[in-house]
């Protein structure tokens, strides 16, 4: 505490983030509880958990959230574990090609896996003339449902489980598996008890996301949910059809305690098996696992689930250029003329700069963040670090809604002889400021803010203070250390920070649907309509676009962050 | 907000607030019919006028719960298209400003409001649009009648949209109502004379419809049982009206209930001979598109003049150029060639007013009744 108050900017800055977070995270959350609260959502409380059909949606939420959780976390680790401990063939394509699906625009992956997997699907279907996977009329097991949507949210989000823990894997220090194999350790008895144990922070960290994603999840189930309800989609049609805010206040709380049960047990969890493993001491190169029959079944796997991705973003990217694929596959252009010269345009720049907006500020407060939560005591660091990440443990369509209730007028404060002042302009809906585009940059930045955080704290509770603290006892300031030592060692944190954040934001819907005002365009939003009218041809140019304008945006980013600069030379170059 | 970030970035973080008046020289619609004629239709307004016309498209019930949400600010000036039903029940909240349009005259009488509330600017009929590759191998013949839904060999097969968010959905179920009222007033079948549009109807059992003409809570509720049976064959409901069509061209299921103009779109979209239009022999429903200005419009001038030019014959003739195949309801407007001639297809008497006044506790009990229920 005395410290924080002697160092100014770092007090500033620590006020500021509470501001911050305050207001972009708590006062929405706020809202929307205190709207459910009231009397009538007290009733619906009390509806919605004791219907059997309720109940059953809250199941298949659940249901979804964990068997995505579980999958894409596993898809995530089998990467991560083939690129840094496994012998494989390409492994810099398949790395790339794991890294695609962060940018998955929503809808697209689900409408190419209807169009190669649905019922008319050109493989499911074209290939091997079944509409079914098995099963036919009433029992038809088919791409619609809880399968569909498992294959389909895992796909999307493992990128980010692989992420995490391939920068985990790659900081672990490979003489504690040494020492182990020295002391007649096998392989699996090393991977049991010294390789899963201490990457257990972020096997939890990505179950934690992948399960809030899941169950958060808007555009998979409105199209791929069948008859498969959940609740994220309720509380879509609750505001989009009704405007029923209390309905919807009411579906939200039931939605979050999910989210927050899951976050906290993995809270409790991390803070009990937190393992630092880097020490600042020459380290040397991991072992790679050589054994024929473990190496061939991981590599298949992964070459597996690669095939899938370049099937489906294949099928998008020829989907744009021809009238109606699988229907009519003549050759045309006019899917872009219509998104370049027609309302895409718009749409594609004010997403684009918003996200550019976000993208800086995300990546830096969550490496902030990160810094003040482990590095430094003041009182309140763990409500910091629990409030900074209820922006993604809180399911989008939820900020969505306490946007609407809490910004869509202006906070006013009265002060007598001077009259009114206003705090906060009116931030959603008609005539917002500056067009409702300061709340979606605001949205945007609390969406992304927490992976940075996450993957920031990971990784810096694996380093070992003794580096800043040398740092500061040469007589460095916390600025000065912060920027020159903890930035520089945590930059693969922050990099994975920045590249989440831009693609997050270029592609998110579920917490901007509610939010899009006719002043600002927004890409998802028009891919929405594009998908639901029918058009895949336009969708599909839209995303096309979408993944080109990322791709670019990560390619700055590898170059202007991604390049070694010296403290993190000495660290990896010690070997 | 493109054009000066700079500007945009000082305003943001030093927090100032300078509100930006209404000016005439803008406009903002909201567009309920198909992305590209919205585009198409505020292309040509600005063209003509200079009014910088921005939209947002969003379906009918959609549309309606903006209105209401906004109802105190209103982000939009005018709302243009989709079915009357949501204008009438907008109406009937104190949502819509009434204007008298000169060029309103030119639109028969049943097509608009009494009280000038809304007018309208397009017809369609609710029609089947079905797979026909599909059909042929579950050994069925395109539906030609609303049981024929319920058929179990179409079990997953069938795609509608969700009356809360789609208008067209809306008008599938107020025709349903109405089909259910006829049966309980006339079991012995429909009188033979139909009386004309206004003229008094025959009265019957008087189960199906009450004193006033509209239908009874039992035809309601027998409306309900039919959606609920449908339930266990609609393999999604989707969002927009149109989207079941597109579902049954990618051959994801044998038969979508749209607007018949959006089936014959399809067709004109590259899935010519693989969608078939069909219509319910017993009586299908219709939509007339309406228009509205809305109540503290913040830009009444460029909505009046966006309301008369939208009613102009030159106005309607756009739609057919982006394959919106409705029909136009300014008699001097061009038909379009391939638009669905209403004079073949049985309509049911729709009850318009009563469809809107009951819209809202439809939508809420449909949505926690029917849409959560998962399939048998």
């Amino acid at each position: 505490m005395r410290r924080i108050v002697q160092d100014p900017v770092l007090a500033t800055a620590l006020i500021l983030v509470v501001l911050f977070i305050f207001l972009a995270i708590i006062l929405p959350l706020i809202y929307t509880i205190r709207e459910s609260a009231s009397a009538e959502g007290l009733a619906l409380f009390q509806r919605y958990l004791t219907e059997s059909v309720y109940q059953r949606i809250i199941l298949n939420t659940l249901a979804m959230g964990v068997m995505v959780a579980t999958l894409g976390t596993l898809l995530g680790f089998i990467f991560a574990y083939v690129q840094v401990k496994v012998k494989a063939p390409f492994k810099r394509l398949l790395h790339f090609i794991a890294l695609v699906p962060i940018i998955s625009p929503p809808f697209a992956l689900a409408s190419a896996l209807i169009l190669l997997f649905g019922r008319n699907g050109m493989i499911l279907r074209g290939i091997f003339g079944t509409r079914c996977f098995w099963g036919e009329g009433r029992s038809c097991n088919d791409i619609y449902g809880l399968d569909g949507l498992t294959i389909v949210l895992s796909l999307s989000l493992f990128t980010v489980a692989y992420l995490n823990l391939k920068g985990m894997m790659q900081a672990l220090d490979p003489a504690l598996e040494e020492a182990a194999t020295d002391m007649g350790a096998n392989k699996w008895h090393i991977f049991r008890t010294v390789t899963v144990p201490m990457l257990i922070p972020g096997i939890a960290g990505s179950f934690l996301l992948l399960f809030v994603e899941a169950i958060a999840d808007l555009g998979n189930p409105l199209i791929l949910g069948g008859d498969y309800e959940v609740l994220a989609t309720r509380i879509y049609v609750s505001i989009i059809g009704l405007y029923d805010t209390k309905a919807a206040a009411v579906l939200s709380v039931i939605l979050l305690l999910p989210s927050l049960t899951v976050y906290l047990v993995q809270r409790y969890w991390i803070s009990r098996t937190s393992v630092i493993s880097i020490t600042g001491k020459p380290a040397g190169t991991p072992q790679q696992i050589t054994h024929p029959f473990v190496r061939w079944s991981l590599v298949a796997i992964v070459l597996a689930v690669c095939f899938l991705i370049v099937l489906i973003y294949g099928t998008i990217f020829v989907g744009a250029f021809v009238r109606v694929i699988g229907v009519n596959n003549d050759f045309t252009l006019q899917n872009f003329d219509f998104v370049i010269n027609g309302i895409g345009s718009e749409a594609m720049t004010d997403t684009t700069t918003l996200s550019a907006f976000a993208t800086p500020i995300a990546g830096l407060l969550g490496m902030l963040i990160a810094f003040l939560v482990i590095r430094k005591t003041f009182p309140g660091r763990a409500a910091l670090d629990f409030a900074t990440m209820l922006g993604i443990a809180v399911p989008g369509t939820i900020f969505g809604i306490g946007y609407i209730l809490a910004f869509n007028n202006p906070i006013e404060l009265t002060l007598p002889g001077i009259g009114n002042i206003t705090l906060l302009p009116k931030l959603t809906g008609g005539r917002a400021f500056l067009g409702g585009a300061l709340a979606i940059v605001v949205v945007y930045i609390v969406r992304s803010v927490p992976a940075a955080l996450r993957s920031g704290t990971a990784l810096l509770s694996q380093i070992d203070p003794a580096i800043e603290d040398a740092s500061i006892s040469l007589g460095a300031d916390n600025a000065y250390t912060f920027r020159k030592i903890t930035l520089p060692l945590i930059r693969p944190a922050f990099l994975s920070g920045l590249i989440y954040a831009f693609a997050r934001s270029m592609t998110t819907i579920s917490a901007i649907v509610f939010l899009t005002t006719p002043q600002t365009k927004i890409m998802t939003a028009q891919i929405l309509n594009e998908v639901e009218n029918g058009r895949f041809g336009n969708a599909f140019a839209y995303c096309v676009i979408l993944i080109g304008i990322v791709l670019v945006a990560i390619a700055i980013l590898y170059l202007t962050v991604g390049s070694s600069s010296g403290a993190e030379r000495t660290l990896e170059g010690g070997a | 907000m493109k054009k000066s970030f700079v500007f945009t970035l000082l305003v943001l973080f030093a927090l100032v607030l300078s509100p930006v008046a209404a000016q005439e020289d803008t406009l903002t619609v909201l567009c309920t019919p198909q992305e590209d004629w919205c585009v198409a239709m505020t292309q040509a307004f600005q063209e003509q006028t200079g009014i910088q016309t921005s939209y947002v498209r969003l379906s009918s019930g959609e549309a309606l719960a903006r209105v209401r949400a906004g109802a105190s600010n209103p982000e939009f000036s005018v709302w243009w298209g989709g079915p009357a039903d949501a204008f009438i029940a907008a109406n009937e909240e104190g949502l819509l400003e009434p204007y008298e349009s000169p060029n309103a005259e030119q639109i028969r009488p049943e097509y608009r409001s009494e009280d000038n509330s809304w007018t309208g600017i397009y017809v369609g009929a609710l029609g089947f649009c079905s797979n026909v590759e599909l059909l042929d191998e579950l050994g069925l013949e395109p539906p030609t009648s609303w049981q024929d839904l319920l058929d179990p060999a179409l079990a997953g097969n069938v795609a509608i949209a969700h009356p809360a968010t789609s208008g067209t959905a809306f008008t599938a179920f107020w025709t349903q109502v109405t089909l259910q009222a006829d049966m309980l007033e006339y079991p012995e079948g429909m009188p033979e004379e139909t009386p004309e549009a206004g003229a008094d109807r025959v009265i019957g059992t008087g189960e199906g419809y009450n004193e006033d003409g509209t239908p009874t809570q039992a035809a309601i509720d027998n409306a309900f049982a039919y959606f609920a049976e449908l339930n266990n064959n609609v393999l999604q409901y989707t969002r927009s009206g149109a989207a079941p069509g597109r579902m049954a061209g990618g051959g994801e299921v044998a038969v979508a209930v749209v607007f018949s103009h959006d089936c014959v779109r399809l067709q004109m979209e590259g899935f010519e001979g693989v969608v078939t239009t069909t219509f319910p022999e017993e009586g299908t429903g219709y939509e007339i598109g309406g228009m509205a200005i809305l109540a503290n419009a913040p830009e009444p001038e460029a909505a009046r003049m966006w309301y008369d030019w939208a009613l102009t014959a030159e106005a309607q003739a756009i739609g057919q150029t982006v394959l919106s195949l409705q029909l136009p309801t300014n008699p001097e407007a061009p038909i379009p060639e391939l638009a669905v001639n209403l004079d073949e297809v049985n309509l049911v008497d729709y009850n318009f007013q009563a469809a809107g006044e009951n819209r809202q506790a439809i939508v809420e009990r449909f949505d926690a009744e029917i849409a959560p229920e998962p399939a048998e």
